[in-house]
């Protein structure tokens, strides 16, 4: 595996829990990897399935979609809903054969800075093993 | 397989099995029992029929209840005309299965409003492709004619219909069952307590069909074995076909963009999609940007994004009808891969599309706890999520 290869995964993170979880990892100055491109959206339900297909397409090696833990959802079902729709493309994904590990949803809080700085390095470490998106060199799209 | 609600009704066949049908839906029309049937008719060229709303029996001699094609998704049509709303007068529509199912489909996503509709569907033996019926009709109708005496969709019928296996007794008001009893009658089914009630109140003299009825149905059971077969077949090939990023490349390479498919697609109704919308549209520099990365890009870009895109928007209500496949001018099996992927994602949520079971839409519900694995499972989730590690 190439060393040298870094990931770049972009991140949906919600402005209740998984952004502020995020934030709180910086204020308490967790180190966490720089792969992790950080994208705010107002509900994780905000994220239509054609924003994950639109991320990996262009070239995600990963795409993150953090939100509330369920129960939790700033606008009380939204998380529920989020859960739902990337079944469906994790589905899409799955019986298309392309790589559904690139996809991946966690449920992080506001209070959760270490728990974002883990699920940050972890995930970069899996695709980092994965290797880079097939879809990054191809110019037919 | 629904079930027959109230007693079938049994027309005779001896002049084939278009002329009872006419027959019953005029006394239907003359009685008052509904205002007015969707109907397809031939369009003046001859080689193509249109759904036409009419209340004059007299023209029912031209109308054709068993087209061999299916230009317009009846869908479309129910929709047309109680998008608004459902209309004072009760309409029969007869169409084929899958027209019916994408109706119903259609209605959960509020587009149609059965609450004044009659749904009336038959046995399906199929469609010809549309090109292939415009290019040579005559022998088309001939295909059509050995295609429907034998139930089965041969060569020429529509690919998704040789793999369809909600050819029968789908979800329905009324259904006109001819498979394996064409000599000795035709049952007209129930299929709600609003169909039975209708046939109740035409008081049709004729000896019950308990007696055709198990004949029928195990016609029906054993063609519906040989689709089967034949879908698992087609899945298997289409699940290699499309296997990876570069198999769903191979498959779509000649795409040219037009969304045809789309178009056609009797579920894909938003009046704003986001395909074709501004938001879709790139910047020059954007482009610019993936050309530098990637060594080039092909343009217009977003092809894969399109079909991808609609499979994760659409295929939860996706019938199989195959229209997509019909509407494409470059011939790829738009339908096959629809149909797979819909097998798949409708399956995870345990979702029959074009049912009238009382589920819901797949992503208009969930329940609190489900689908373990999508996400990852943590033990510090707790409420509040108060964990410190």
């Amino acid at each position: 595996m190439n060393k040298e290869f870094k990931p770049r995964i972009t991140s949906f993170l919600c402005k209740w829990c998984s952004y502020t979880g995020a934030d709180l990892a910086g204020t308490s100055r967790l180190q966490y990897s720089t792969s992790i491109i950080p994208l705010q959206v107002m509900c994780s339900s905000r994220v239509d399935p054609v924003f994950l297909l639109k991320a990996y397409l262009s070239g995600s090696d990963g795409v993150l979609l953090g939100g509330c833990h369920p129960g939790d959802c700033h606008y009380e079902t939204g998380n529920y809903h989020t859960r739902r729709r990337f079944a469906l493309v994790k589905e899409v994904f799955e019986s298309l054969g392309l790589e559904s590990e690139r996809l991946k949803l966690s449920w992080i809080s506001a209070s959760e800075g270490p728990k974002f700085a883990r699920v940050a390095n972890e995930y970069t470490e899996e695709i980092r093993k994965l290797g880079e998106n097939p879809t990054r060199k191809s110019i037919f799209l | 397989m629904t079930e027959t609600t109230g007693i079938p009704v049994v027309l005779k066949t001896d002049n084939g099995v278009e002329t009872p049908v006419r027959e019953f839906l005029g006394q239907m029309l003359d009685s008052g029992a509904v205002d007015a049937l969707i109907m397809p008719l031939k369009v003046p060229s001859g080689d193509s029929f249109a759904w036409i709303l009419l209340n004059d029996a007299g023209m029912l001699d031209d109308a054709v209840p068993f087209p061999a094609v299916m230009p317009v998704q009846g869908a479309r049509a129910l929709r047309s005309l109680t998008r608004k709303e459902k209309g004072d007068l009760t309409v029969l529509a007869l169409m084929r299965p899958c027209e019916i199912r994408a109706g119903i489909e259609l209605s959960k996503l509020g587009q149609v409003n059965t609450d004044n509709l009659i749904l009336a569907t038959y046995d399906c033996p199929g469609a010809i492709p549309l090109q292939d019926y415009v290019n040579d009709p005559e022998s088309s109708e001939a295909s059509f004619k050995e295609m429907f005496t034998t139930g089965e969709p041969g060569e020429n019928a529509k690919p998704a219909c040789r793999t369809c296996v909600n050819f029968s007794a789908v979800d329905s008001d009324l259904h006109f069952g001819f498979l394996g009893i064409s000599d000795e009658g035709m049952l007209v089914i129930p299929g709600s307590t609003r169909g039975a009630e209708l046939l109740q109140k035409m008081d049709i003299q004729s000896e019950t069909g308990d007696k055709l009825l198990p004949l029928w149905k195990s016609e029906v059971e054993s063609i519906l074995k040989k689709r089967t077969a034949a879908r698992d077949i087609a899945f298997k090939k289409t699940e290699s076909d499309i296997k990876g990023f570069s198999g769903m490349l191979n498959v779509f390479s000649n795409c040219i963009g037009c969304h045809n498919c789309q178009s056609a697609c009797p579920i894909c109704y938003c009046r704003l999609c986001y395909f074709g919308s501004e938001a879709s549209r790139s910047n020059p520099e954007a482009l610019m940007n993936q050309a530098i990365k990637r060594g080039g890009i092909s343009l217009p870009p977003e092809r894969i994004m399109f079909h991808t895109g609609r499979l994760a928007h659409m295929s939860l209500s996706c019938v199989s009808c195959g229209q997509c496949s019909d509407a494409c001018p470059v011939s790829i099996p738009v339908a096959d891969v629809f149909s797979f992927v819909a097998e798949q994602t409708q399956s995870t949520f345990e979702y029959k599309a074009g049912r009238n079971d009382g589920k819901p839409l797949p992503l208009r519900d969930f329940k609190k706890s489900e689908l373990p694995g999508v996400h990852e499972l943590v033990k510090d989730a707790e409420p509040g999520g108060a964990s410190h590690e």
